[in-house]
């Protein structure tokens, strides 16, 4: 059965929004295309905003609504202190568990 | 933000709010502010006007959206309330009562006969609409309008629905959606804001009536789509429109009408109702009380006026016979000018010292000199009479005193 990312992207989603807000807080639109941008277009709509939602209630995410010049406001999200706690200790885990697959893929190549 | 969203994002929107509406009402707010903007980003995507179809191509059903929202945000799984069956029980016996008692006595309104009888029934029938309606959206204690259909009798009566419509084909279907649903929104709302008017005695306004009622009615239709506990006013009042739309188009196709549609002329010439227009023959809206017709000298005639259809115009005579005590039969005469009651500034007395009435048909004007029309095509001017005008002609009948028509007067 072939991969699907969509299956993946399940367990990592946390960790990609985290990482697309680390540097610029974004409003739940922002979040989407940056995760497009960075080539993960196969991320659902609701399930980013559903993260969001889920971050901020666990405490991670700092929200506040922003005035748009072209319509109605917009709800912001950016890491706190919690936030990027998280999202340093989640990079660790994601970078070992890439790794040993790495290595593991690599074994069964060679 | 919301309010903001029109169409089918809305529509997409209060969908997604009904499949979470067992959030906590805050978490509720908070997520749909997220979804609204969500919606409104694709929506500018999309294009100006997002169609329904082109909003689930792109997000998928409201539902597939609100469960996917639900998974990812880790709320728990939806409730499936298993255990208010008495308040949805309630608010369908509530709807049941809205759309029977309400509709009946509604309908007896619209086709019954006689203005006073139509407002009292109307009235009777538009309250015990609203109450019930009220008190079956009140009985769901804030919850969704859904758990009725969790009821027994509120699932089978779905099911049944639902194989009804199953029945049609889908193509059918879809037209019937996206032709029959505003034309029936408009049609429903026309009628209804006329009748409404008609009913509760305002002839005048039918027609600002049936264009605000149209308006109303495509207000509140999109308003059901959003909210499902517009239906407890919306079903009774589909199911009186359902009669009444087709009840006026056929009385002004087959101009056979009964109750409020044959009002407006059933009430002429009856004083009972202060909505009557003027009796008699009008000219721009003002009264005329008599003709005085003059032959091409300018010579008065004697004249029987029609109509187009060959009916008679009559008007009410005004002689001497009518002021006595006894009013001839015939008050009615087509037979112009109508002699009127001369005013006699030196009355012949009778016997008694009573002045005695005297009818005249002389104008009580001088008629102006006739105008130099020529009454049949003639190309050649210098042929052209020119009725020389006597102003001062004599009328050739001189005024009989007391002379009365010698001929019947219309028939």
């Amino acid at each position: 059965m072939a991969m699907d990312t969509s299956q993946l992207l399940k367990g990592v989603l946390d960790l990609a929004v985290l990482a697309v807000l680390r540097d610029t807080d974004g409003y739940g639109y922002d979040v989407l295309r940056r995760l497009r941008a960075a080539g993960l277009e196969d991320v659902a709509d609701a399930s980013v905003y559903g993260t969001l939602r889920r971050l901020f209630a666990a405490g991670a995410l700092t929200s506040y609504v922003q005035p748009s010049e072209e319509g109605p406001h917009r709800k912001y999200y950016g890491l706190n202190k919690t936030g990027l706690d998280l999202l340093a200790q989640s990079t660790k885990t994601w970078n070992h568990f890439a790794d040993t697959m790495s290595v593991l893929l690599q074994e069964e190549a060679a | 933000m919301n309010s903001t969203l029109t169409g089918a994002v809305a529509t997409y929107l209060a969908q997604v709010r009904a499949e979470l509406s067992d959030l906590p009402p805050g978490e509720l707010e908070e997520v749909l502010d997220d979804v609204a903007g969500h919606l409104t980003e694709v929506a500018a995507e999309l294009g100006q006007a997002p169609t329904a179809t082109g909003l689930q191509e792109r997000l998928g059903t409201p539902s597939q959206y609100a469960d996917e929202l639900r998974r990812a945000a880790g709320y728990p799984p939806p409730r499936r309330v298993p255990a208010d069956n008495k308040a949805a029980g309630l608010a369908l016996r509530w709807g049941l009562i809205a759309s029977t008692v309400g509709p009946f006595f509604l309908v007896i309104a619209l086709l019954g006969r006689g203005r006073d009888v139509s407002a009292f029934f109307g009235l009777v029938g538009l309250t015990a609409l609203v109450v019930s309606a009220h008190l079956g959206v009140k009985a769901l204690r804030g919850q969704s309008p859904r758990i009725v259909l969790d009821t027994p009798r509120g699932a089978s009566t779905a099911a049944a629905i639902r194989e009804s419509i199953d029945q049609i084909p889908p193509n059918v279907r879809r037209e019937l959606v996206t032709i029959g649903q505003p034309v029936w929104w408009v049609a429903r709302g026309a009628v209804g804001g006329a009748s409404f008017f008609a009913v509760f005695g305002a002839n005048a306004v039918t027609v600002v009536g049936a264009l605000a009622g149209a308006a109303v009615s495509i207000w509140i239709g999109r308003r059901t789509q959003q909210d499902a506990r517009w239906l407890w006013y919306v079903v009774p009042l589909n199911l009186v429109a359902a009669i009444i739309v087709p009840a006026w188009l056929a009385a002004s196709f087959v101009g056979g009408p009964s109750g409020i549609f044959n009002n407006y002329t059933a009430s002429r010439g009856s004083s009972s109702s202060s909505y009557n227009p003027p009796s008699g023959l009008l000219l721009d809206g003002v009264s005329v009380s008599n003709i005085y017709p003059f032959d091409e000298q300018g010579r008065p005639v004697h004249v029987r006026l029609y109509n187009q259809d060959g009916q008679p115009i009559n008007l009410e005579r005004q002689d001497c016979a009518m002021q006595s005590g006894n009013p001839p039969q015939n008050e009615l005469s087509n037979y112009f000018p109508l002699v009127t009651v001369q005013d006699d500034p030196n009355p012949t007395v009778d016997a008694d010292g009573v002045a005695i009435c005297k009818d005249t048909d002389k104008a009580p004007f001088v008629p102006p000199p006739a105008p130099a029309t020529p009454t049949t095509p003639s190309p050649t001017p210098a042929n052209s009479v020119t009725p020389t005008p006597h102003p001062s002609a004599k009328p050739s009948a001189t005024p009989k005193p007391g002379a009365t028509l010698t001929v019947p007067p219309t028939r």
